[in-house]
């Protein structure tokens, strides 16, 4: 993270001054990105390279207790009215006020902080090039809405907190294969019909951390036919994930379950043929090479393996003809090399299954992804 | 016995610690009613902690910058050079506190300024919490080596 000027002076008149002045201000830039490089098994599918993700961070702090954080992205590299792909985004943009370790007020478009990837999101902190396939279909990453809230850490130490009331999700967008993704507003004239609440709870020592979280409200945007309730349409999400490192070895697991109770008025009204529960999840298990071939290196080059399960047709509503090809299984075996902590170089295989077995192919991805 | 001006003095590089948080984070690692006198070395200032007339140790705070917003810490050090805790006096990222921690903290605990302290072997990281890990083990390892450096010179004791 690069401090700008502000904070330079600052420093230099408390210094030379030798009288701490209350000045504050600063403004810092970071960033992150990847570069991904796919190439499908399969008749007439050549590889294909993107710049998938570049993001420019930008936080101010305007005194002790009050800053604003913000990440704008442009994915796919280039935006065009009516071109392929690409998308300009504000990925987050919140002010916070800090009252105490215990409490920190939050507003604006924040993520939502569930699973894993949602939060932490930079391309070095993950292994294998693309997201997983579960932080797409299941967990609608990168999820962001704008909403109020509070953060911090519980006294006594280990537990953490989020808390955030947040407009809800628009059920138009719902689909079978991707869930609630399309549902997300993203800061977008977003429709407070169904205001929603969400939250998680963390645990953490060192090496290890567990999380939990939740999401529950209605998604009916106050559409005439699912009603203009504040909980019509409700979706209630629960999620739970574990990270362990430990010497050379690295774990992770996810899972999580969305009921969309109303799942059968929804398909009526727009033809989503959204399942009425989505579950599934993944484990990741990862050795760093290096460990035992350099033991002194603090470079790293995890070899990992990653199992996905999920179902967006999990259960389906009446009316509604579940659908095999959406009981998703893959597994992605590959290679990170970090040369640093925040640099990542990257390479899996991918072997993309369902239980309808439909479209079963493997992928070949290499990406390369950075953070400051 | 602590003199407020004194404590406002402490942080010469980056925000100041509370003088409340501070004077609780000395009596914490030193017990209380300590007495603590500041002296000035290059640009920290330093605390000689003592009761009576027996030197308990040193302190100093100092500031790193997380993602981007400074992490104001303190590194205690017993007469024998050995850490004795460390203690987070600010911290304001949005992510990441986790470094405030007893379990994570207490890592730290006796080492020397010749031990080797490396996130991911001998300091475990956390996750989500990445770069506040690296920046604070940086911050400690540095006054440590500058309080043990300035006792063996004579510029505390």
């Amino acid at each position: 993270m690069r401090s700008l000027f502000g904070w330079a002076v600052c420093c230099a008149l408390v210094t030379t001054g030798g009288r701490r002045l209350d000045c504050q201000e600063r403004t810092t830039v970071g960033g992150y990105g990847e570069v991904h490089y796919a190439n499908a098994t399969g008749p007439n599918t050549p590889g294909r390279a993107t710049l998938r993700r570049f993001v420019v961070y930008l936080a101010h702090s305007f005194d002790d207790r009050l800053s604003f954080r913000s990440e704008l992205e442009v994915e796919d590299a280039r935006v065009e009215p009516g071109g392929r792909a690409g998308e300009l985004e504000i990925e987050q943009a919140f002010l916070d006020y800090r009252l105490a370790d215990w409490l920190t007020l939050r507003t604006g478009l924040v993520l939502v902080p569930v699973g894993i990837i949602n939060e932490t999101h930079e391309p070095p902190t993950f292994n294998g090039v693309a997201r997983p396939g579960f932080d797409n279909d299941v967990l609608p990453t990168t999820w962001r809405e704008i909403g109020i809230g509070a953060a911090g850490a519980i006294p006594g130490g280990g537990v953490s907190y989020r808390v955030y009331l947040v407009n809800g999700l628009r059920a138009q967008g719902f689909a079978a294969g991707e869930g609630i993704r399309e549902g997300r507003q993203e800061g977008q004239d977003a429709t407070f019909a169904n205001p929603s609440l969400t939250g998680r709870l963390e645990w953490a020592r060192p090496g290890l951390k567990l999380g939990g979280s939740f999401w529950y409200g209605g998604s009916a945007a106050a559409d005439s036919v699912l009603g203009s309730g504040t909980f019509d349409a409700p979706i209630a999400l629960v999620s739970a994930d574990a990270r362990y490192d430990k010497g050379a070895v690295s774990l992770r697991a996810v899972v999580a379950n969305i009921s969309v109770k109303d799942a059968g008025a929804i398909d009526a009204r727009y033809g989503t043929a959204v399942g009425s529960r989505i579950a599934g999840g993944y484990v990741e298990g990862a050795y760093n090479l290096l460990h035992a071939l350099a033991p002194g290196s603090s470079q790293k080059l995890n070899a990992f393996v990653r199992h996905e399960r999920y179902d967006t047709h999990a259960d389906v509503p009446a009316g509604v003809t579940r659908d095999a090809s959406l009981a998703r299984r893959m597994t992605t075996l590959g290679l990170t090399y970090k040369p640093t902590w925040n640099t990542a170089f990257k390479g899996d295989y991918q072997l993309v299954r369902n239980a309808g077995g439909v479209g079963e192919h493997e992928v070949l991805s290499l990406g390369v992804g950075y953070q400051f | 016995m602590i003199a407020g001006l004194a404590l406002l003095l402490l942080a010469t590089q980056g925000p100041a610690a509370p003088p409340a948080k501070l004077a609780a984070s000395l009596a914490r690692l030193f017990g209380p009613g300590v007495r603590s006198d500041t002296t000035r070395v290059d640009t920290t200032t330093v605390l000689r902690v003592s009761r009576g007339d027996s030197l308990l140790g040193f302190a100093a705070v100092g500031n790193v910058i997380g993602k981007d917003q400074p992490i104001t810490f303190l590194v205690a050090i017993g007469p024998d050079d050995r850490l004795k805790d460390i203690d987070i006096l600010v911290y304001r990222e949005p992510y990441g506190g986790e470094v405030a921690y007893e379990a994570w903290r207490r890592q730290f605990r006796g080492a020397r300024v010749t031990d080797s302290l490396r996130v991911g072997k001998e300091i475990r990281s956390i996750s989500g919490a990445t770069i506040s890990v690296h920046a604070v083990t940086l911050g400690v390892r540095r006054l440590l080596a500058d309080l043990t450096a300035w006792h063996a010179t004579g510029a505390i004791r």
